[in-house]
């Protein structure tokens, strides 16, 4: 096992297809990392059912069958992604116990392709912090200093891959939630375009932002899971019909000659040591025959205000569901249907959760509708415009995933409206719907990573993809730091 | 500075009960938002012909039925609820 | 002082498409409770719903019907209100960007009832309470509506009235719901105000909810008119409100309210993508519209010479029209089949319902059969009349109830003298019709018809009888 993360998933699939290990050993010797973890990084661990999938895929490979590359890969979902008959939970209390009817698309597609579920990861509460400690089990613990967070939303699975405790996770993304903690954690996190993987079975926590996104070893392990999961799903109005994701393909490409923009405005306020490695990872791309432009996007700046109106808005109306009649919590005592509505509210969901609920429905109520929602829309719109003109001018653009390192666990926070602003780097991508990946490009001086953020234009998986695998070979994954905890094969 | 009235109001709206300290944090939170909000105020362009960030239109399913799940699957997560019924019970 | 009254209407339209609005889940009234259910229509966290392709095509083809516009590009929304009837906590529907406007419905008097516009959206499901508790059973919940929303262009309740029966009847001739009330396909709130005579500001208003019965709605209307005017005449202020109304009592009562504050946020449901339209698929589903009641109606009384009565019942349902049509192909005389129609065939069928359905046995072939024999001179009324009752029951064509000699019919010649040998064989009936009395001519007309086995036209023999006692 080398120092560094070079992938894991081809590695896994030789091993299992030549019978090397079987997937039953695998599997176990997963189950046993995570039994001993303190990452706290699982909510739910599926030892039967991960074990039955493992001897389903060992007959497969004893009868002479050829399987498919994420065969046996033992992997973990955000318990934000509904899995029939197990537990999921959003790590909200509203939602313990609670076991869905169906499978979401994306985990219907994987575990078609013989994937091991080893569990259900941590998370902030229904997605909404950056840290995952809003979540009702508490926060997970970072691989690389366990007194630091892991990021969030997506903390869990972040940790269960930079921690090898699991060989990838699916996390979802709304403003960041897979970036951040992968940037936190020293691991890849691909958000893809919105519309390129099915939502169907994500938990909705803004609609018109959310995506299931990808936590991987690498940008070449990211590239794999993400063909498997995107494409078109009928079961989603907003899935694009057109897309056929082939991005594996693509990472043999040359980047010499590409264009890459450096738009200023992402650079205010970030920490200098995290700006000093994006700018060496800008020299390692003009090595590369890369050409980079810094210029001004000034429209970012308002995307905090606008993601924050429309998905608090977004987020008050597809949490007003969980009301205790249907499923999940429901409180003990009431006197009529209202209160028990009420009480089980109040009693199921956090505060960070219900400070979102109650913006959301400010923002919307009548006198305020035009002032902030249908002001942000249109200044959605705006900003989206600026983005693709920038894209007119660059192959891809390069900035921070997060203006800082992890931070400690249990920290106090500011205002509400200062702990947003640490989301200031990742929620245009969403605002605007374009695809971004963050990368590891080095270490604090406290030992933390440092994620670089590739965005792309819509749809342009595969550019982003091979811009980052082009660097994690050139730099001989010397940033992709493998923590010695969890299974090392 | 946002009424104690307005925040009852829409923490009614949003079904759920507040307490005395969380009534106060809402309405500092509310008024934050105004505050990080005024940014986009000033901002005045024609709006009209400008992309949205989604431009799929028109994914309809087809009028052909397909099986609907089984009513004690349905109720599984209400304990089987009470003949057919998702139920609540009256208490007093 | 003398009052206007200013009603509007929002009718709910329950569409006949085989599967909810936004899955597949069939849409079926009267199943085992919460067995035409799924997650989607259950808005189990994660769910998404997808638009029936079905249903735009009702709702445009029911604003063609009704004179709209159809926007090329519409929306869906979320309407937000909490409650355990509502899956989701939020219906959607359309608010912002419907996808009909600024269509009419002309009542018979001429006056045109503008319709400001009609959105799809989703029912919300149905709730039992039983000693205290509270049911739910989803089947209802998701099944596709469409809202017809007037103007408040209605001025008396006899007006609401024929609205809403020109509605129902455009809707099921359109074949985009049953609209059966008892069953709850149609439903109307009900917008009241009155202000006086000839004044232009409109007055308070108070809205009823749920009206599934003409009759009742017309009641409630008539009602809400007089409590208005008396609060005004005493000096009192209406008080705007949701009401319901009471069918034992003939009055209305204030509604507990879904919430206390009705603040439905609606905005644009980020789950659905655009509806936009093209010129030629409006055109296309125009070009497939049937011909509509309004118009058969005057095709019924200013070609065919049908009375308005008897027209009005032919198209009242689309059913019997389309039998009517279907049945008068190739006749010069279609007022023969409208009263078969009106007569004998809705004779044998009891209720309202069984007429809507208009399941008879007889084909309308078999009728066109007998109309034309009737035409031609074949066959006289009577004993077509007799020959239909006994093809309705047994859906077996006319020649099964008539002889060849039967449509031969019977020549002048032989008439005469079979109305001669009559008047030999009856001297006594002679001399009394010869004294005065009426009645004895029917008694030799009875024997002559008896001998003609019903061939003979019975004005033509009372002719030749009274010649032949006169002369």
């Amino acid at each position: 096992m080398s120092d560094q993360k070079r992938g894991i998933i081809k590695h896994i699939h030789k091993l299992i297809s030549k019978k090397e290990i079987s997937c039953m050993e695998l599997t176990k010797k997963y189950l046993d990392e995570i039994d001993k973890s303190l990452l706290n990084a699982y909510i739910t661990v599926c030892e039967e059912d991960a074990l039955e999938q493992a001897k389903k895929i060992d007959e497969k490979v004893g009868a002479g069958e050829e399987i498919d590359i994420l065969a046996g890969v033992p992997m973990t979902l955000k318990d934000v992604i509904s899995t029939a008959g197990i537990e999921t939970t959003c790590a909200s209390k509203m939602l313990m116990g609670y076991k869905p009817i169906y499978d979401a698309t994306a985990w219907k597609t994987l575990k078609d392709k013989g994937a091991v579920l080893l569990g259900k990861t941590n998370m902030d509460e229904f997605a909404m912090g950056s840290s995952c400690e809003n979540s009702c089990i508490g926060g997970s613990k970072n691989p690389h200093n366990t007194d630091y967070v892991t990021g969030g939303s997506s903390g869990g699975g972040a940790a269960a891959v930079a921690g090898n405790i699991a060989a990838y996770a699916l996390g979802s993304d709304t403003g960041g939630s897979v970036r951040q903690p992968a940037s936190f954690c020293g691991i890849v996190g691909l958000k893809p375009t919105y519309g390129s993987v099915s939502r169907y079975g994500l938990i909705a926590y803004g609609s018109g932002f959310d995506q299931i996104g990808v936590l991987a070893q690498t940008a070449e392990d990211a590239s794999i899971i993400f063909d498997s999961i995107a494409g078109y799903d009928p079961m989603d109005s907003t899935s694009s019909p057109k897309y056929t994701p082939n991005s594996y393909e693509s990472l043999s490409g040359d980047i010499k000659g590409l264009k890459m923009g450096i738009p200023k405005e992402y650079y205010d306020g970030v920490d200098e040591e995290v700006r000093k490695l994006i700018e060496e990872a800008m020299k390692v791309y003009e090595s590369m025959g890369v050409k980079i432009e810094y210029f001004s996007l000034p429209e970012v700046k308002y995307t905090l205000p606008v993601y924050y109106i429309l998905v608090c808005a977004e987020a008050a109306s597809n949490l007003a569901r969980f009301d205790g009649v249907r499923y999940g919590h429901r409180t003990e005592h009431y006197k009529d249907v209202n209160e028990m509505m009420c009480k089980t509210r109040s009693e199921g969901f956090g505060a960070e959760v219900k400070r979102r609920i109650l913006l959301g429905n400010y923002v919307l109520s009548s006198g305020y509708y035009d002032a902030y929602y249908k002001k942000a829309q249109n200044i959605r719109k705006l900003i989206t415009s600026a983005f693709y003109k920038a894209f007119r001018e660059y192959d891809v653009l390069l900035t921070p995933t997060s203006p800082v390192t992890a931070f400690p666990m249990n920290k106090n926070y500011g205002s509400p409206q200062e702990v947003y602003l640490a989301d200031i780097c990742t929620v245009p991508v969403n605002t605007v719907g374009i695809p971004g990946i963050s990368v590891p490009c080095g270490f604090d001086s406290k030992g933390l990573p440092v994620g670089m953020q590739i965005l792309g234009d819509r749809f342009s998986e595969s550019k982003i993809l091979n811009v980052a695998h082009r660097y994690e070979i050139e730099t001989q994954y010397e940033n992709n730091k493998c923590v010695d905890m969890g299974v090392r094969l | 500075m946002i009424s104690r009235e307005e925040v009852l109001n829409i923490a009614n709206l949003s079904k759920l009960y507040l307490d005395e300290s969380e009534i106060e944090d809402a309405r500092k939170e509310m008024d934050g938002m105004i505050n990080f909000a005024k940014k986009i105020d000033k901002i005045d362009v024609d709006f009209k012909d400008l992309p949205e960030f989604n431009s799929i239109s028109n994914a309809f399913h087809e009028d052909e039925i397909k099986e609907s799940y089984p009513q004690n699957k349905i109720l599984e997560s209400v304990d089987g609820g009470k003949d057919g019924y998702f139920y609540i019970k009256k208490f007093n | 002082m003398r009052y206007d009254l200013v009603v509007g209407l929002e009718t709910h339209v329950e569409l006949n498409t085989k599967t909810k609005i936004f899955c597949n889940c069939a849409n079926k009234f009267g199943s085992e409770p919460n067995t035409n259910c799924c997650p989607i229509c259950l808005g189990h966290p994660g769910t998404l719903p997808k638009l029936n392709e079905k249903v735009v095509n009702f709702a445009i083809r029911a604003g063609l019907a009704l004179n709209c516009e159809v926007n090329l590009i519409s929306k869906m929304d979320r309407k937000n209100y909490v409650y355990p009837d509502l899956p989701k906590a939020y219906q959607i529907s359309q608010f912002y960007d419907p996808i009909c406007k600024n269509g009419y419905i002309e009542l018979d008097s001429g006056k045109k009832i503008r319709i400001n516009h009609i959105h799809m959206e989703e029912d919300a499901a149905k709730l039992v309470y039983k000693g205290g508790d509270t049911y739910v059973d989803y089947n209802r919940g998701g099944v596709p509506l469409l809202e017809v929303v007037t103007e408040p262009d209605i001025s008396s309740s006899d007006e609401a009235k024929e609205y809403l029966e020109k509605l129902q009847m455009i809707m099921r001739y359109i074949g985009v719901s049953d609209c059966k009330m008892q069953e709850g396909s149609i439903k109307c709130d009900v917008n009241v105000s009155v202000k006086p005579e000839g004044s232009d500001k409109l007055g308070i208003r108070t809205e009823i909810k749920n009206m599934n019965s003409i009759t009742f709605m017309a009641k409630a209307i008539d009602y809400e008119r007089e409590r208005h005017i008396e609060i005004i005449e005493n000096g009192g202020k209406i008080m705007q409100q949701t009401l319901r109304y009471l069918p034992e009592t003939n009055s209305t009562e204030s509604m507990r309210s879904k919430e206390d504050a009705q603040d439905y946020r609606y905005f644009r449901d980020p789950d659905l993508v655009d509806i936009v339209l093209t010129k030629e698929q409006i055109n296309e589903i125009r070009n497939s519209l049937p011909e509509l009641p309004g118009e058969r109606f005057k095709k019924y009384v200013n070609e065919f010479g049908i009375s308005e009565n008897d027209a009005v019942l032919l198209v009242k349902y689309k059913n019997v029209s389309d039998y009517f049509e279907s049945a008068i192909e190739g006749l010069k005389n279609v007022k023969t089949v409208s009263n078969f129609i009106i007569g004998q065939i809705f004779r044998s069928l009891e209720t309202e319902a069984e007429k809507e359905e208009f399941k008879i046995l007889t084909a309308p072939n078999q009728i066109n059969e007998l109309a034309k024999l009737i035409e031609s001179g074949k066959l006289n009324m009577n004993l077509a009349k007799k020959a239909l009752i006994k093809m309705l029951e047994s859906g077996k064509p006319v020649t099964e109830f008539v002889s060849e000699s039967d449509m031969k019919g019977i020549s002048r010649e032989e008439m005469k003298k079979m109305c001669e040998e009559a008047v030999k064989a009856n001297e006594n009936a002679v001399k009394d019709y010869l004294s005065g009395k009426e009645k004895a001519l029917k008694a030799l007309l009875g024997s002559v018809m008896k001998q003609t086995r019903g061939r003979g036209n019975a004005q033509e023999i009372e002719e030749i009888l009274k010649g032949i006692i006169v002369k």
